[in-house]
């Protein structure tokens, strides 16, 4: 199959809510991105998060099987750190191979949830 | 002067002098001599203890040297394992002789030493700690004298002994008691958290069984290990992670990269899990904001060493991981009360901030343990500041 997307991507709105509502895992609020690898090899993808008042921190290592799709919670990475929920922050994703990366986010901390999400940013 | 620096890097110093020996002789006159200028002797161990037991601006001493298991005897399945050897080490080398530990942590980078003098454990309601293991010992007191003691020719300095933290002396050789090698088989499984606490009582029932509990998403991964005389349980409400068997030794510990800091407290079993209700309310309701690491939630027989956590009480310990490098203190201090709440006793190779004063009410035999202690280091060569701090609370 074809390889399709791009090699570079970022979003700049991050920001996990930290109130929650519901049931858990499935209504924990969160911040999460979806990246689809089209492609007949596996995708390295490097995450890197960008905050107002310090470095960037990453590499968060995460891997994309062949023809397969794979959805990224924010709040699940730990390596090399927890990303903080209720603080601002941007992400930078790299990849070593095109794939196609959608952003999204649920809030549940009132009863009414919201989910938005949107396409990052394909930036190369 | 070399830096000392700790697994997880939360903790270095300057000793006055790290200093690898390769004889026993040697060793003695070193603790002689530390003990005419009125200084003091710690062993390095591997460097995974997160607590300062080996702090010292004297001397830090490498036991590299002393390697090699001896003597292994299958009828009594029993071997000597030197004190310079890791978890890994003496695994790996027990099995060329048929024989195996009956239980070890999650991580074999440790010393057997270390692990061994901490109460270090790993996981099952039937298995004690890694120190009931220790049938004998040749270790060097501090007058700079060889010391041989076992269970039968002295049963109750053994018990003082087992869990010491080189505070008695340097354990030289280990004589162990052990099992024949043994297959083991693992499995884990992602659970919901309601599961995992619905079926606990049943999961305690398995060889060694173990949960993570993940703050961020409240959901459990339970890990089992049972024997080929065990049947392994049939997990239905359960999505499979991982399914492995082999040799003991490389079944039990799981390979660590990411690095953590931890705080671990051993609390009776009868009251662990209300205390563990309530630490995870706290870390929901405040800590997983900058907290994501999982809670360990582990089972251990209780066993007869005068200071070790599980003594005298069947145990169920809950520990709590920060990443290396970041502010841990914080999380761990408010949680900390909550488990002295609950009678915890923390682990004496991780982070927790209690002196002898508090420590003393934790452990009936305390003051036993003490005039022990004395007798084989009258001097205090092995009382650095910080183990002084752990021991002599009216100094």
């Amino acid at each position: 199959m074809r390889k399709i997307g791009k090699l570079d991507w970022a979003f700049s709105g991050g920001r996990i809510p930290f109130e929650s509502t519901g049931e858990e895992p499935e209504f924990n609020s969160h911040d999460k991105i979806s990246v689809l690898n089209t492609s007949e090899e596996a995708a390295k993808i490097g995450i890197f998060i960008f905050y107002e008042d310090q470095a960037p921190v990453g590499n968060y290592e995460v891997e994309v099987e062949p023809k397969r799709l794979r959805k990224i919670r924010i709040n699940d990475l730990i390596d090399p750190e927890a990303v903080a929920l209720e603080r601002n922050y941007g992400c930078y994703i790299r990849s070593n191979i095109p794939v196609v990366v959608q952003f999204s986010r649920m809030a549940t901390g009132q009863q009414a949830n919201g989910i938005m999400g949107s396409m990052a940013f394909p930036a190369d | 002067m070399e830096v000392f620096k700790n697994w997880s890097g939360s903790m270095s110093f300057k000793p006055g002098q790290i200093i690898a020996l390769e004889s026993e002789e040697q060793l003695c006159e070193l603790v002689k001599k530390a003990t005419s200028e009125g200084k003091k002797v710690r062993v390095a161990g591997a460097g995974h203890s997160s607590s300062p037991l080996v702090h010292t601006k004297d001397y830090l001493l490498s036991l590299k040297h002393f390697r090699g298991v001896e003597d292994p005897d299958l009828k009594t399945k029993r071997a000597t394992v030197p004190a310079g050897m890791t978890v890994k080490e003496a695994g790996k080398d027990l099995y060329r002789y048929g024989l195996a530990m009956h239980n070890t942590g999650d991580v074999d980078v440790q010393t057997l030493a270390g692990a061994i003098g901490t109460g270090t454990h790993g996981t099952g309601k039937e298995l004690p700690n890694l120190s009931a293991m220790l049938y004998g010992l040749r270790m060097i007191n501090g007058k700079g004298e060889i010391v041989e003691i076992n269970r039968e020719n002295d049963p109750e300095t053994m018990q003082a002994l087992q869990v010491s933290m080189g505070s008695c002396g340097i354990f030289l050789k280990m004589r162990l008691q052990l099992e024949p090698a043994y297959q083991l088989y693992r499995k884990e499984y992602c659970v919901s958290f309601k599961d995992c606490m619905q079926n606990f009582e049943e999961l305690k029932k398995n060889r060694n069984f173990d949960f993570y509990w993940y703050p961020r998403t409240d959901l459990c991964k339970i890990r089992i290990m049972n024997t080929d005389k065990e049947k392994m349980p049939h997990i239905s409400y359960g999505s499979p992670e991982l399914e492995r068997e082999g040799p003991s030794h490389e079944i039990l510990p799981r390979s660590r990269d990411l690095k953590f800091d931890e705080m671990e407290y051993v609390l009776p079993q009868e009251k662990a899990m209300e205390c563990f209700y309530e630490v995870r309310k706290q870390v929901k309701e405040k800590w997983r904001r900058t907290v994501a690491w999982r809670l360990l939630i582990r089972t251990i027989k209780k066993d007869d060493a005068l200071i070790s956590p599980m003594s005298g009480r069947e145990s169920v310990t809950i520990s709590l991981h920060h990443n290396a490098g970041l502010r841990f203190w914080d999380y761990f201090k408010a949680i900390e009360p909550l488990f002295l709440k609950y009678g915890g006793r923390p682990h004496w190779g991780k982070k927790h901030t209690l002196k002898a004063g508090t420590l003393k009410e934790l452990y009936p035999h305390w003051d036993r343990f003490q005039k022990i202690r004395k007798k084989f280091d009258p001097e205090s060569t092995f009382l650095t500041p910080y183990m002084n701090e752990l021991f002599n609370f009216e100094k």
